[in-house]
């Protein structure tokens, strides 16, 4: 299981010491009560350094969406610190609002406006400089692919151009720390590619990204480090590839008839070579989680075949995102519309 | 991955933004999305004008009868102008709301709660672009009263005060309207409830017939209604004399004993309205956990 609140207990060599940066988002004891009474968020402790690629996830209900918003300023905490790029959420609110991009969950733009209308909007909104907003403006058009349609309003775009477009409002005055809420939720692949090249672009100038997702995949290729929340509380952080190693070493499939998935588990739990692994029941056959699985999985398979099971598949595989987030919340992560990204 | 020095100057608060900026960029996108949803614009003109037009063709000469036994020689049409400016700046007011629910349903009301722009400077520029509206929509209405025959006997500098009327009467209820779609985060619940008040003010007040000719009760709720202040401080402009009979006021002389008591009559109500809707927008915008 993962540690608790622990980074890895390996040195990272990967990356300097995350310390040593000025922090982009700081939240000590963050907690955020309705007025109705359910505890949202439950003292979180948040620290992004400037310049990586934070993701932030949970199943839905988890607080994720809480924790942004208090973090953007649009709900006040009901506990605890909260400063962003320096500034405290409750006593300085415009400053973190003239410092910070936001990109809600839902779509966000004006479908009666045009696509560089709403852009030029932002722009003013923030106040970018007059004789700069021009070429800001068809810079992010092109950023985002929509210099073609710029002039056609927002309510003849397809859902995957107005969440570009969305994009790309919340970076007209180049702000240092992004917020993207589920910025990719319900896009087709391409769609969600394109987005996934933008955001890996801007975090190469230097921008802090802090990112909420359902895909762990999208996690597991864009984010430097990850915190996992469940009912309000950080259950787990780490890099992904921390959090992989501890879900205990390799994965071994096995794929069994049904009636054969309750012996074939007793016989691994029973096997030697696998007295520390995690045997699970999936929904079609077995899985063996163990530093082993590689060196004994034959066996295993070889001892299931002498029992007079039948085999019809078998795999081992690196831990991905989503055994690690099976092991942290019990639960898959909740996916409408899986792609194939 | 980052290298600090690729970092945006360290002026981080890069906000340029004065309170009359933000209020004039909120002006400009309101009036923008009033110019490209023109459907919006002639609707609430067209009901207006078929009242105009329906009420001086089928009662023209059972209420002027009625109209000139308090004022003698003016035609219905004359009578009617300045209540359907009323109108106009009535039905305009409706649509206030909408554009709020609107905007907290496609996400812009957030949007713009995460910017750094001024609150208050962000309602102001919107109130702005719905006045100005206003203002317009009330001149193509006398407009064409002039067209039709009518005449503005105070000439332009009452045409004028005509159109200021419309602009206070329509500020309570545009304040009455975004109180509703704060409320009731609903465009539907808004357009009804908004509509539902707009014909019993109306009838109920002196827009289309003189006090003395309505029925005992409609008189009482006509003294307490603001459209009969509106009406008839619009319509002393419109016949140069003094028309108001719900306040029998005598201070100023003239023509202005008709007007100033209702113009006062509508900013109280206007301040009134207004700091419900504040209170209310303020509510919804506040950073409070609800």
């Amino acid at each position: 299981m993962p540690q608790q609140r622990g980074a890895s207990t390996e040195p990272r060599t990967e990356r300097e010491p995350a310390d040593d940066r000025a922090a982009a988002v700081d939240a000590e004891g963050l907690r955020l009560t309705y007025s109705d009474g359910t505890e949202a968020v439950r003292g979180v402790d948040l620290r992004v350094p400037e310049g990586e690629f934070f993701g932030f996830l949970g199943p839905n209900g988890a607080g994720k969406t809480t924790t942004i918003k208090v973090l953007a300023t649009l709900l006040a905490p009901t506990g605890g610190t909260v400063r962003i790029n320096g500034f405290d959420v409750t006593e300085r609110p415009r400053a973190v609002r003239s410092t910070i991009g936001y990109m809600a969950q839902e779509t966000s733009v004006d479908e009666e406006l045009t696509a560089a209308e709403n852009i030029s909007f932002a722009c003013e909104a923030y106040g970018v400089p007059r004789s700069e907003r021009a070429d800001r403006i068809d810079d992010l058009l092109d950023l985002v692919d929509l210099a073609d349609v710029a002039d056609k309003e927002a309510s003849e775009f397809s859902g995957g151009m107005k969440k570009r477009l969305d994009a790309a409002t919340a970076l007209v005055h180049e702000p240092p720390l992004v917020f993207l809420d589920e910025p990719t939720t319900g896009l087709d692949p391409k769609a969600r590619n394109r987005l996934w090249e933008y955001f890996r672009r801007i975090n190469d100038e230097g921008t802090t990204i802090f990112l909420t997702t359902q895909y762990l995949e999208e996690a597991d290729q864009l984010c430097e480090q990850l915190a996992v929340i469940l009912d309000g509380a950080i259950e787990a952080r780490g890099s992904p590839a921390d959090l992989k190693r501890e879900v205990g070493g390799e994965i071994l499939d096995v794929e069994l008839a049904d009636d054969a998935r309750e012996r074939a588990a007793a016989i691994a739990r029973d096997f030697e070579a696998f007295a520390d692994a995690t045997v699970d029941v999936s929904d079609d056959g077995i899985t063996v989680t163990s530093p082993v699985a590689r060196q004994y999985g034959t066996d295993l398979l070889v001892a299931l075949r002498d029992a007079g099971l039948t085999v019809t598949g078998f795999n081992v595989r690196a831990p991905t995102l989503d055994d690690v987030f099976l092991a942290i919340t019990g639960e898959e992560l909740d996916r409408e519309t899986e792609g194939s990204a | 991955m980052s290298t600090p020095t690729d970092r945006p100057d360290k002026d981080l608060t890069r906000s340029r933004n004065s309170f009359l900026g933000d209020a004039w960029v909120n002006f400009k996108r309101w009036n923008l999305k009033a110019v490209r949803n023109p459907f919006v614009l002639v609707v609430s003109l067209a009901q207006p004008v078929i009242f105009l037009v329906l009420f001086t063709e089928v009662f023209g000469n059972v209420a002027g009868a009625a109209v000139n036994q308090g004022i003698p020689g003016i035609s219905y049409e004359t009578y009617l102008v300045p209540a359907i400016t009323i109108q106009v700046a009535l039905a305009a007011a409706i649509t206030s709301g909408i554009g709020l629910v609107n905007d907290i349903e496609n996400g812009m009301f957030e949007k713009v709660l995460v910017s750094p722009m001024n609150r208050t400077a962000v309602f102001l520029g919107k109130t702005a672009a719905e006045m100005f509206r206003i203002a317009i929509q009330v001149s193509i209405i006398l407009g064409l009263g002039v067209a039709l025959g009518t005449d503005v006997t105070t000439g332009p500098a009452g045409a004028i005060g005509i159109v200021a009327v419309g602009m206070l009467f329509s500020l309570w209820f545009l304040a009455l309207s975004n109180s509703l779609a704060v409320l009731t985060r609903d465009q539907e619940s808004t357009i009804i409830a908004a509509n539902l008040l707009q014909f019993p003010l109306l009838f109920l007040s002196t827009a289309f017939l003189p006090l003395d000719s309505l029925p005992g009760w409609v008189q009482t709720f006509a003294t307490y209604n603001p459209v009969t202040y509106g009406v008839d401080a619009a319509r002393s402009l419109m016949l140069d004399r003094d028309v108001m009979t719900v306040l029998d006021v005598t201070a100023f002389g003239g023509t202005l004993d008709g007007v100033i008591p209702g113009v006062v009559v509508l900013l109280a109500l206007d301040l009134l309205l207004g700091a419900v809707a504040v209170f209310l927008l303020s509510r919804a915008s506040s950073s409070q956990a609800r």
